[in-house]
């Protein structure tokens, strides 16, 4: 059985200004093994978070289906954890306090806690930040508490939205290393949304490249690098390299076409 | 410890500056002392009211009235916006109905209340009540608009049950602009509070100024009005600001200004 299995998923939207349809993703099926890290690429306004955001239960799509463990998703639920680009942590709540949150929602004696949010907190490097709170870190390390929040709850899987897209180009390297580092360790399955092919490719098992709107799967590419991964080694990897030029194609083909729409429309 | 009480000094010298102004104004035009009384005419009376007991009766009914006031439009605004915040509809259905009150709150109940209350704590209470609770609702209201949407999803696909969403995300969420509508709150409603103590009751410092008028007593008119003046001072520094410090500021969430 599948940990996460999507199946012909359609979204529109009614704009609620112009009353226009808008299909934000067309028809798209794929499925995330147990202990997998999977990431969902495409061009910008593909649908990409609109995909995570009906996984999330966030929203509700108007055709397919969403299975986790085997069962219809029926809206947000702990077992399917989100680490938010605008990281989305309880100003009002300490380091510690927003670990233990889910643990505290989902009943979790209180003894039981801090243990084990101490334990996740460690894994993200930020042992001896837990009397902080979330406006004293630096961008980096709220995304790191971001994911200690989820992962503390151990999900069925990880949703990630972007989720390095707002901190500097250096931090992000550190960042993808990191998750790398605790995934490997960790293996808990994760479902990764970005628009970086880097990023993907360097961080996933296989990579589900979307087609531009209305979106569909365009291929699904599997990555053939060995874990453990650092950046220096993966760089260096020719694997890497035509895995990255291989998506990167796909991608621009796409815009093509776009583009080829376009000419014959006009 | 030196910038506290460097900041303590620069609050108190505008108002040193005024009260030399004061003495200066009426020492050297010789005005009727009985139309506009010497800063020692004020003190003492100042004096002669503390001495009395009759200070502590004033302030004491009227800081319990405005106690009573504020946990009243608490306990019943603080839901009432929260429903509103939630609801789209319930918000665009009672909000004219919340700008025509605003206007009104407070003073212009005075006369309705006296008749519906009669002249006693009541009334006050009424006023005092109905002066904060528009500003608190609308306060409250904004609050929980203003929860960003992917913190409410954080919470929820944390495992936060419904009713748990109001004690641990919006209350909080929405703390800041509460607090915004207690400070305008309560200034509404210390203003209801002295204006309506005139007409509807016995004791309290808004009485005692009024008492004094129809004795000619300028002296403790204006003991009255530095007093009211200076517990709202109090009020500020000992109830509103450490509030703001705790929640607000360590936060790292900016008190909203409206
Ligand atoms: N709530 C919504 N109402 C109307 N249109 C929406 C809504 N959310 C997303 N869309 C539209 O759906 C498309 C896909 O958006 P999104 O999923 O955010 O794309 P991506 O994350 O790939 O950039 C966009 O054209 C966007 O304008
Ligand atoms: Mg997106």
């Amino acid at each position: 059985m599948k940990t996460l299995e999507i199946s012909g998923l359609h979204k529109q939207f009614v704009d609620s200004y112009t009353d226009e349809v808008v299909t934000a993703v067309g028809d798209v099926s794929f499925a995330v093994e147990q202990g997998e890290f999977i990431s969902v690429l495409g061009p910008s306004g593909c649908g990409k978070t609109t995909v995570l955001n009906i996984v999330a239960g966030f929203e509700k799509q108007t055709d397919g289906s969403v299975l986790v463990g085997g069962r219809e998703i029926s809206g947000p639920s702990p077992e399917r954890g989100v680490v938010f680009q605008s990281f989305a942590l309880f100003p009002w709540k300490t380091v510690l306090g927003n670990v233990v949150f889910g643990l505290r929602m989902r009943g979790v004696p209180r003894q039981e806690r801090e243990p084990i949010a101490r334990q996740y907190l460690d894994l993200v490097g930020l042992e001896g930040f837990e009397r902080k709170f979330p406006h004293e870190l630096s961008g980096g390390m709220q995304q790191r508490l971001g994911v200690a929040r989820v992962l503390a709850n151990e999900p069925e899987v990880m949703l990630m939205d972007e989720p390095f897209a707002s901190v500097d180009a250096q931090t992000r390297r550190k960042l993808q290393e990191d998750l790398t580092g605790i995934f490997e360790s960790k293996r808990p399955t994760v479902f990764f949304v970005t628009h970086d092919v880097d990023e993907a490719v360097f961080l996933s098992d296989r990579v589900v490249v979307l087609s531009s709107r209305p979106s569909q799967v365009n291929e699904i590419v599997t990555v053939p690098l060995e874990r453990p991964r650092d950046w220096r080694s993966v760089l260096d990897d020719p694997d890497f390299r035509h895995t990255v030029t291989h998506i990167t194609d796909l991608l621009s083909g796409d815009e093509s076409r776009v583009v080829q729409a376009d000419l014959d429309s006009a | 410890m030196s910038r506290r009480l460097a900041a303590a000094f620069w609050f108190v010298v505008p108002f040193v500056g005024l009260v030399v102004i004061w003495a200066a104004i009426v020492a050297l035009t010789g005005v009727d002392r009985r139309v506009f009384p010497q800063v020692t005419d004020v003190a003492r009376a100042f004096a002669d009211m503390w001495a009395s007991g009759e200070l502590a009766t004033h302030v004491g009914a009227s800081l319990q009235r405005i106690a009573i006031g504020v946990v009243a439009a608490l306990v019943t605004a603080i839901p009432f916006g929260f429903a509103l915040g939630i609801s789209r509809w319930a918000a665009a259905f009672f909000s004219p109905l919340l700008r025509f009150s605003v206007a009104l709150a407070g003073i212009a109940w005075i006369p309705l209340a006296t008749l519906w209350f009669g002249t006693g704590e009541q009334a006050v209470i009424f006023i005092v009540w109905n002066a904060m609770f528009f500003a608190l609702t609308y306060n409250a209201m904004l609050g929980v608009q203003r929860i960003p949407t992917e913190l409410l999803r954080a919470a929820r696909s944390l495992g936060t049950t419904r009713l748990r969403m109001f004690s641990d995300v919006m209350l909080p969420g929405a703390l800041p602009s509460i607090v915004t509508g207690l400070r305008v709150g309560l200034g509404y409603g210390w203003r209801g509070l002295v204006a309506a103590e005139i007409i509807a009751t016995n004791a309290g410092i808004g009485y005692s100024i009024f008492l004094a008028q129809r004795f000619f007593r300028t002296d403790v008119i204006i003991t009255g009005m530095i007093i009211i003046g200076v517990l709202w001072l109090i009020v500020d520094r000992v109830l509103l600001a450490p509030l703001e410090r705790r929640t607000v500021e360590r936060w790292g969430m900016k008190a909203v200004v409206s």
